[in-house]
């Protein structure tokens, strides 16, 4: 298990301010943020290769803030992999090995077991710079986990693989998981983290904004940081009315929401989450919440097509293969769009 | 390069101008003399010894001063602490002093008087007019060579790799040694190659702590000095080919090494 207890850190212009996190054993922790937030600061804190102001690092009940790196057991899998270039395969893996001064049998054995586990029997004589980012990224994992550490610290694993690749060192990470192997995963990729994390924290600007299940996330997200990064689009500010003991909602648009019992000033930021807006030509008859607009742009997207509608605010839409198919929407055109009242949260 | 322009022309012809300045002396040297004095001057048993004393002190001085001048590179190139530009301008320094001026610097300090002259003593060591002060004089001025590029080599190597070793379990000396020397090997050869060849060609500051025993450079200085250009230029020959010799060798030895890094077969039992 892993604790942090109110680090510090400063650099000139940015700081990790009392953050405060426990990973406990065997999980699979996915620590979320933008580039510069601060998470790979935090992950070289872990490890050793940075210093704290101030705070506690604790391990397995031992605490290892002022511990020597090599004292650590906390595995760390660099974003580059950091494979020594001079080494072959089996010379990177055993590495830690030697290091321990174990028996050349030995090492030989644990090596080519690990190397068997990993799928990389074939790669042991080459070198680094003749293998692939895939590769690259199952030598460095192997010779991490040589080393039977409490923890795996990854810097963005997936930031030099190929996509194809991804879904296979996915399957590995999560194997190494079920092992009982706890990780610590680091990355800027919300889809990454809801694919592996049981649980998982948000960071930006040196502070763990929100952490939580990635259900608890991206169902409740915090704040419009988190709701972002967590794919949602559509935010909108509306304008606050009190009737008695109703407390309502107006957007632009004209649309008036029932707002939950709450401290609200004159307005509020509300989200709607993408996949729950839909759009249609004709009215649509029943539904809880309408309002008329345009379309604005309809572009290709990853699994269908989003299409942005002006209504007052701009909201944006996903839209499925087979939806389209039945009702495509195009430039220009006047829909109607709808969303149940309930997929409305209102944000901090 | 294919010669298209004027400004093609004028590059090759200037760059054969420089080309033939450092060829022509050495050339002339080598046409004005005759076979016969060139195997006189290599069996001359004075020749000889100034031509090993020469290259042993160099290659030993390089060696010996090697096993200090490469963890300062490695600091200098990792650390930044007040007055490193400081300690940079001083190590360099020995590069711009006139030789002479630096031969009589070093004396101040390796005579009898001196503070390592008289250290040196206690142990019945004279520095001066030994094959000791010979090798300080030889190390003064080249030692920069050595430091500064192995410092770049050092600074080339990743210091993520250097964390690597040690988040995998390696002690600062084992990082040193298994990740930081061998990936900067070619740099702190070459410099060990320029120290080497820079100490044995160093006549100004060598001739000031010792004429005796003669170095190579020496000798030849001495004959010019007493018997004329005619007697000093088959010991300069013979001193340029050796040296030369030993040059190239040098240079395939850390070719060879880099190429070593290619990929090898692996018998799966050999220690890093």
């Amino acid at each position: 298990m892993l604790e942090l207890h109110n680090i510090r850190k400063s650099y000139p212009g940015f700081e990790i301010m009392d953050l405060s996190l426990r990973v406990e054993k065997g999980e699979y922790f996915v620590l979320l943020g933008r580039s510069g937030s601060g998470k790979s600061m935090l992950l070289e804190i872990i490890a050793g290769l940075r210093s704290c102001d101030s705070g506690s690092v604790i391990l397995n009940g031992t605490d290892i803030t002022k511990f020597k790196i090599q004292e650590r057991k906390t595995g760390l899998v660099f974003q580059d992999f950091a494979l020594f270039p001079h080494l072959t395969v089996y010379d990177n893996i055993a590495y830690p090995l030697r290091t321990k001064g174990m028996k050349k049998s030995d090492i030989d054995e644990k090596v080519k077991d690990m190397a068997w586990e990993m799928n990389i029997t074939s790669l042991l004589e080459r070198r680094p710079d003749t293998l692939s980012g895939g590769e690259r990224q199952r030598v460095a994992v192997s010779r991490t986990l040589v080393t039977s550490p409490d923890i795996i610290l990854l810097d963005e694993p997936m930031a030099s693989i190929d996509t194809p690749l991804r879904d296979d060192l996915r399957r590995l990470l999560r194997d190494i998981n079920r092992k009982g192997m706890t990780i610590m995963h680091v990355t800027h990729d919300f889809r990454e983290a809801i694919r592996l994390a049981h649980r998982m924290g948000v960071m930006h600007n040196g502070h763990l904004v929100q952490t939580g299940s990635p259900d608890e996330i991206f169902s409740r997200p915090r704040n419009r940081f988190v709701a972002r990064f967590a794919g949602v689009q559509n935010f909108f500010n509306i304008a606050v009315e009190r009737k008695g003991d109703t407390i309502r909602g107006k957007m632009k648009n004209g649309i008036e929401i029932e707002l939950p019992e709450g401290n609200y000033g004159d307005d509020a930021l509300i989200m709607i989450p993408n996949s729950e807006i839909s759009a249609s030509g004709n009215f649509p008859a029943g539904s809880e919440i309408v309002a008329e607009g345009v379309v604005r742009e309809v572009n290709r997207a990853e699994n269908g097509y989003e299409a942005y509608i002006e209504s007052g605010d701009i909201f944006y839409l996903n839209l499925s293969h087979e939806s389209w198919a039945v009702t495509p929407l195009l430039r220009g055109e006047r829909v109607w769009i709808t969303f149940p009242g309930d997929a409305v949260r209102v944000l901090q | 390069m294919q010669l298209r322009s004027p400004f093609h022309w004028i590059v090759l012809i200037l760059s054969s101008l420089v080309l033939l300045f450092v060829i022509a002396p050495l050339a002339g040297l080598i046409i004005h003399t005759s076979p016969l004095e060139l195997i006189e001057t290599v069996n001359d048993r004075e020749v000889q010894k100034s031509v090993w004393l020469t290259l042993s002190v160099a290659f030993l001085t390089s060696l010996v001063f090697a096993v200090g001048a490469v963890p300062l590179a490695w600091v200098l190139a990792r650390y930044t602490f007040p007055g490193k530009r400081i300690v940079q301008g001083l190590i360099d320094l020995p590069i711009v002093l006139p030789h002479s001026a630096a031969g009589i610097a070093l004396l101040g300090f390796i005579s009898r008087d001196g503070m390592l002259g008289k250290a040196a003593s206690v142990v019945g060591l004279n520095l001066v007019g030994n094959p000791a002060g010979i090798a300080l004089a030889m190390a003064f001025v080249s030692l920069s060579f050595l430091i500064n590029s192995a410092r770049d080599g050092f600074a080339a190597v990743p210091r993520r790799l250097e964390q690597a070793s040690l988040n995998l379990g390696a002690s600062p000396v084992r990082m040193f040694l298994t990740v930081s020397l061998p990936l900067s090997w070619r740099s702190i050869a070459s410099g060990f190659i320029m120290m080497f060849a820079r100490g044995m060609s160093e006549f100004g500051a060598v001739v000031i702590i010792a004429y005796h025993p003669m170095t190579a450079p020496v000798l030849i200085f001495e004959r010019f000095n007493q018997f004329g250009l005619a007697y000093a230029r088959p010991a300069a020959v013979v001193f340029i080919l050796v040296a030369l010799a030993v040059f190239i060798l040098l240079r395939l030895i850390s070719v060879g090494r880099d190429k070593s890094l290619a990929p090898v077969k692996h018998n799966g039992n050999d220690d890093a």
